[in-house]
């Protein structure tokens, strides 16, 4: 009786424990796999031991729990394969991560030297282009020697731009043109179609300063050259308010009221 | 009047127009004359300022070549401000501007004439050593 109603408890452990051995990971299957078997096992022993003492036989219970063992085992087996199987793939899958790791930082150290050469080459053409530009600039501004040699002699040697070595507190020589210059020349004579020359005007000036040749010569060559003969100014836009009459106005005031006030600020410069 | 209308049009009346700018925007580098310019009120005309921010053609090479007294150009740069222009009514400031002017103007002969007598000492050295 004992036995029938504990093989009948067993009967619902062992159906309870057949339920549980397809879910769950690989490693509680085989937890619970190993548990059953030692339960299993230690029944058998516990079946044998009581029957040896008994000598009943009871071949029907041991047979169930045998074929169970013999269940269990297998599946057992199958699920230590399987782990096997699980470990390899598991084995596979971290020397993948680690090639995938190794690639990943390759990536990065390509991505970084990438970087630096672009910001290497940007700079390089900054800098091409700032030399570009410069060269245009040259370029534009491009004037041959001789044509700077010519003028720079032209301005020197008249004393337009440095002064005469002989000059003292006195000379009337400016590096402007003086007034009396101003009035011999075509914006003077615009004006005063009378007087010829400037002999009329301050010839005691011109004698004093001893440049009466030059007060001679009715063009001085601050006015007008020989190449300028074909030069042409811009074309004026009516930008001015009043531009022709206003024009000719202002020469005609700055030439007469010129003789009498500066003339004697010119002199008494020292 | 008839003149100055005839002056724009035809291509003499251009060249004359060229020479009286030239002249005209050599006389900006004499100081007196633009005081004088100042005291009769005509940089106060709006005309005349337009006209000179024209005349500021002269800096271009082709045109600046022409010129002898180069320093109007730096004159006319000066007189596109209007400080500048109201500053030059008083006398004082365009004595100032001449005699710095003139002083600039000497520079060149002054360093010469500097460089000439060191020459000359150390010839003068040269000589007493060599004795």
């Amino acid at each position: 009786m004992a036995a029938s109603s504990s093989g009948e408890k067993e009967k619902e452990r062992l159906g309870g424990v057949s339920v549980m051995a397809g879910v769950g990971s690989t490693r509680e299957r085989l937890l619970s796999a190993l548990e059953d078997l030692e339960v299993l096992s230690r029944e058998l022993i516990e079946m044998l031991a009581i029957s040896r003492n008994q000598k009943l036989l009871q071949l029907d219970e041991e047979n169930q729990v045998l074929e169970l063992l013999i269940h269990r085992d297998g599946d057992f087996q199958e699920l230590m394969k399987l782990a096997l199987n699980q470990g390899k793939v598991h084995h596979e899958m971290q020397a993948l991560e680690k090639e995938v790791e190794k690639r990943d930082s390759d990536i990065q150290q390509l991505q970084k030297q990438l970087k630096e050469a672009e910001q290497i080459l940007a700079t390089a053409v900054y800098q091409a282009k700032e030399k570009l530009k410069s060269i245009e600039k040259a370029r534009k501004g491009a004037i041959s020697s001789e044509e700077i040699i010519k003028y720079a002699h032209r301005i020197s040697a008249s004393n337009a731009v440095c002064a005469p070595l002989t000059w003292v507190p006195g000379d009337p020589r400016r590096p402007y043109p003086t007034d009396l210059e101003m009035r011999s020349g075509l914006l003077g004579q615009m004006n005063n179609p009378s007087t010829s020359g400037v002999n009329g005007h301050l010839p005691g000036d011109a004698l004093a300063a001893g440049r009466l040749p030059d007060v001679l010569a009715p063009q001085y060559p601050w006015q007008s050259n020989d190449m300028s003969v074909n030069m042409l100014p811009p074309n004026h836009s009516s930008d001015f308010l009043l531009e022709p009459p206003g024009h000719n106005k202002e020469n005609e005031d700055d030439v007469e009221v010129m003789s009498t006030d500066s003339s004697s600020s010119s002199s008494d410069s020292d | 009047m008839a003149a100055a209308v005839a002056m724009e049009t035809d291509d003499a009346g251009n060249r004359l127009r060229f020479q009286l700018e030239l002249e005209f925007v050599q006389c900006l580098a004499n100081p007196n004359y633009l005081n004088f310019l100042a005291q009769r009120g005509y940089f106060k005309d709006k005309a005349f300022v337009n006209y000179l921010k024209y005349l500021l053609y002269w800096k271009e090479p082709e045109y600046a070549k022409y010129l002898k007294y180069p320093q109007c150009l730096h004159m006319l740069e000066l007189l596109q401000y209007e400080h500048f222009r109201k500053e030059l009514v008083n006398a004082q400031c365009a004595k100032f501007i001449d005699e710095q002017q003139i002083l600039h103007w000497q520079h060149y002969s002054r360093k010469r004439m500097r460089l000439q007598q060191a020459l000359a000492e150390q010839q003068q050295q040269n000589n007493t050593t060599g004795k």
